[in-house]
């Protein structure tokens, strides 16, 4: 892995320069501009990114949302079992059209047993598996990039290789993906998805005309800004973005484990079987 | 990481280029051979000597079962050749070690007790006695390192620094080799997919893998291996499209030893792409085996 070394060897640079010139009396006043100097460089050079040997930021790692969009994208208050939240979704509103506003309610009221995720353990979608109170792994190489996730191991395969979207191809639950890189964000193309999957708990929902464009920008080494596009002209009047944080998980020894969403819920459901 | 000291990397380089064969692969950045890319599978899931009854795959008989659809929308298009081999095309057909070859006979060290258990055990798969009894494959779970559908399926090696990670199309699967890690989770940590600790040694790379769950198969003849299991692997890749595989199974609780399986990996022709497989979000297998719980009446 290459880090750049920018930020500290300047710093180092600069107390060569000054070490004997300052009264010692300056010296926080020093300190205090040379940490400001770095800390806003570092801030703003993307170079202090971690990179890959290619070149690219190393987004390599376990990597988490600390927000509660899996129950709801949208501004919420609390209930049994259901955190609160502030939105992830740009301006607030989420553009449905009439029609599809009142299937999002009628999902919303059936949630408990309707919702595919949370209550049928199926494949989360995209960009609901993003942000899933689960970790997820970026494994990135050049050529592709997977990104397994723990909520039901969860998989996307991320072609980076220029190649175009399948054709031809039954629709998907985590749609059909296709990478490549703008400057230092990758940016991922969604396609092919079928109707199934809702973006949260609340009911929130598509077509299989969805399409989704993700952004992952690397703001910090710990730190991923996402952001995806969400267009579907069958359930929306034009598109609409959310965007949040990803977090690292720095723990020692942090470790994508296994939550088989479908096998624990099998023992539930059938522990009595059989039943006829 | 062993193998990444990078004068010694570096003097092997130096030293191999001018005979640059296949049996030296190309260097990945972080060291490791690279062995990246997609194959298929064969061999991995021998067949014993004195195999019991084979039971039948309910969801065979199952006109609701994803794997029986004749609408066109089954889980998998069948565009794979078995073995992977008939996509390559033109290349010599080369003869491997594949299946069980340790024992030579194939006879496994059986505890006597628990292979009459295990054969007890089958019997009471088809019908399913109870949910314990229905096979991991049609739950949709992780399959483990053995389950996975050889011949069909293709696997994708992707190799970050670091790590080793193999991506199955059967079912989404993936399983991460992590080659800077020394000690195994502890003993309450239980994965489908066991916790895998690798190093390389020239171009094989060696995996040691513990802390499984008891519920994964070894094959539809051997339905379950035990929490203690321990695997060590051995990839080798032996020339550009083909690693060599081989397995020792050591499961003390069944086994009086250690046996060994032997299979390998060959490359598929470039392009080609893992598709999606879902498994549990169309599957009616265990609705038809057992009809609906109350909950979904």
């Amino acid at each position: 892995m290459r880090t750049c070394r920018a930020g500290p060897s300047v710093q180092r640079r600069l107390m060569r320069k000054f070490q004997f010139r300052i009264p010692l009396q300056l010296f926080p006043f020093v300190f205090a501009s040379l940490w400001f100097f770095t800390a806003s460089a570092s801030a703003q050079s993307p170079a202090a990114l971690p990179r890959t040997a290619d070149g690219k930021p190393n987004l390599n790692g376990i990597w988490q949302v600390l927000n509660t969009a899996a129950w709801d994208i949208q501004d919420h208050g609390g209930e049994l079992g259901i955190p609160p939240g502030l939105g992830v979704v740009e301006g607030g509103e989420i553009p449905y059209q009439s029609q599809a506003l009142a299937k999002k309610e009628q999902n919303r009221a059936k949630r408990v047993t309707a919702d595919p995720a949370e209550a049928n353990c199926f494949l989360p979608g995209v960009p609901r598996a993003t942000y899933m109170p689960y970790p997820f792994e970026i494994v990135q190489t050049s050529d592709n990039i997977a990104i397994r996730y723990e909520f039901a191991h969860a998989l996307r395969m991320i072609p980076v290789n220029g190649s175009k979207h399948a054709e031809g191809l039954p629709s998907t639950w985590m749609g059909d993906s296709r990478g490549h890189w703008e400057g230092d964000t990758l940016v991922v193309d969604v396609a092919n998805f079928n109707d199934e999957t809702w973006f949260d708990h609340a009911g929130n929902f598509h077509s299989d005309a969805l399409h989704v464009v993700e952004r992952y920008t690397m703001t910090s080494p710990n730190h991923i800004l996402y952001e995806a596009t969400i267009e579907d002209s069958k359930v929306f009047t034009r598109p609409w973005k959310m965007s949040m944080p990803l977090y690292r998980h720095v723990d020692k020894n942090a470790k994508l484990l296994e939550y088989e969403c479908v096998f624990y819920l099998q023992e539930e459901r059938y522990k009595n079987a059989p039943f006829k | 990481m062993r193998l990444s000291n990078s004068r010694t990397a570096l003097i092997s380089i130096v030293l191999l280029a001018p005979a640059a064969t296949a049996q030296s692969p190309k260097k990945l950045p972080d060291g490791q051979p690279n062995m990246q890319g997609t194959y298929t599978r064969a061999g991995v899931k021998g067949l014993e000597a004195n195999p019991p009854f084979n039971p039948i795959d309910p969801g065979e008989k199952n006109p609701l079962s994803v794997s029986n659809r004749e609408d066109g929308l089954g889980p998998y298009p069948r565009i794979f050749g078995q073995g992977g081999n008939v996509l390559r095309g033109g290349q010599q057909r080369v003869e491997r070690r594949l299946g069980i070859v340790f024992p030579e006979d194939r006879k496994l060290p059986w505890r006597p007790d628990e292979d009459a258990k295990r054969r007890q055990f089958l019997l009471e798969m088809n019908p399913a006695k109870d949910l314990k009894h229905v096979e991991l494959n049609s739950r949709c779970a992780l399959p483990g390192l053995f389950e996975g559908e050889d011949g069909n399926n293709p696997y994708t090696i992707l190799q970050p620094p670091g790590k080793v990670v193999i991506v199955y199309d059967y079912n989404h699967t993936s399983r991460e080799i992590d080659l800077n890690r020394r000690e195994h989770f502890g003993k309450n940590i239980r994965l489908f997919m066991g916790d895998s600790l690798g190093h390389w040694e020239g171009s094989t790379l060696v995996v040691d893998t513990t802390n499984f769950n008891g519920h994964v198969a070894y094959s539809r003849e051997i339905p379950y291996l035990s929490e203690d299991l321990h695997t060590i692997e051995r990839f080798t890749m032996v020339d550009e499209n083909t690693i060599e595989y081989e397995v020792t199974i050591d499961d003390p609780k069944l086994f009086t030893g250690p046996w060994k399986v032997a299979g390998s990996f060959s490359r598929v022709a470039q392009g080609v792409e893992s598709l999606e497989f879902a498994c549990a979000e169309g599957s009616q297998t265990l609705q038809n085996i057992f009809g609906l719980p109350a909950a979904t009446r």
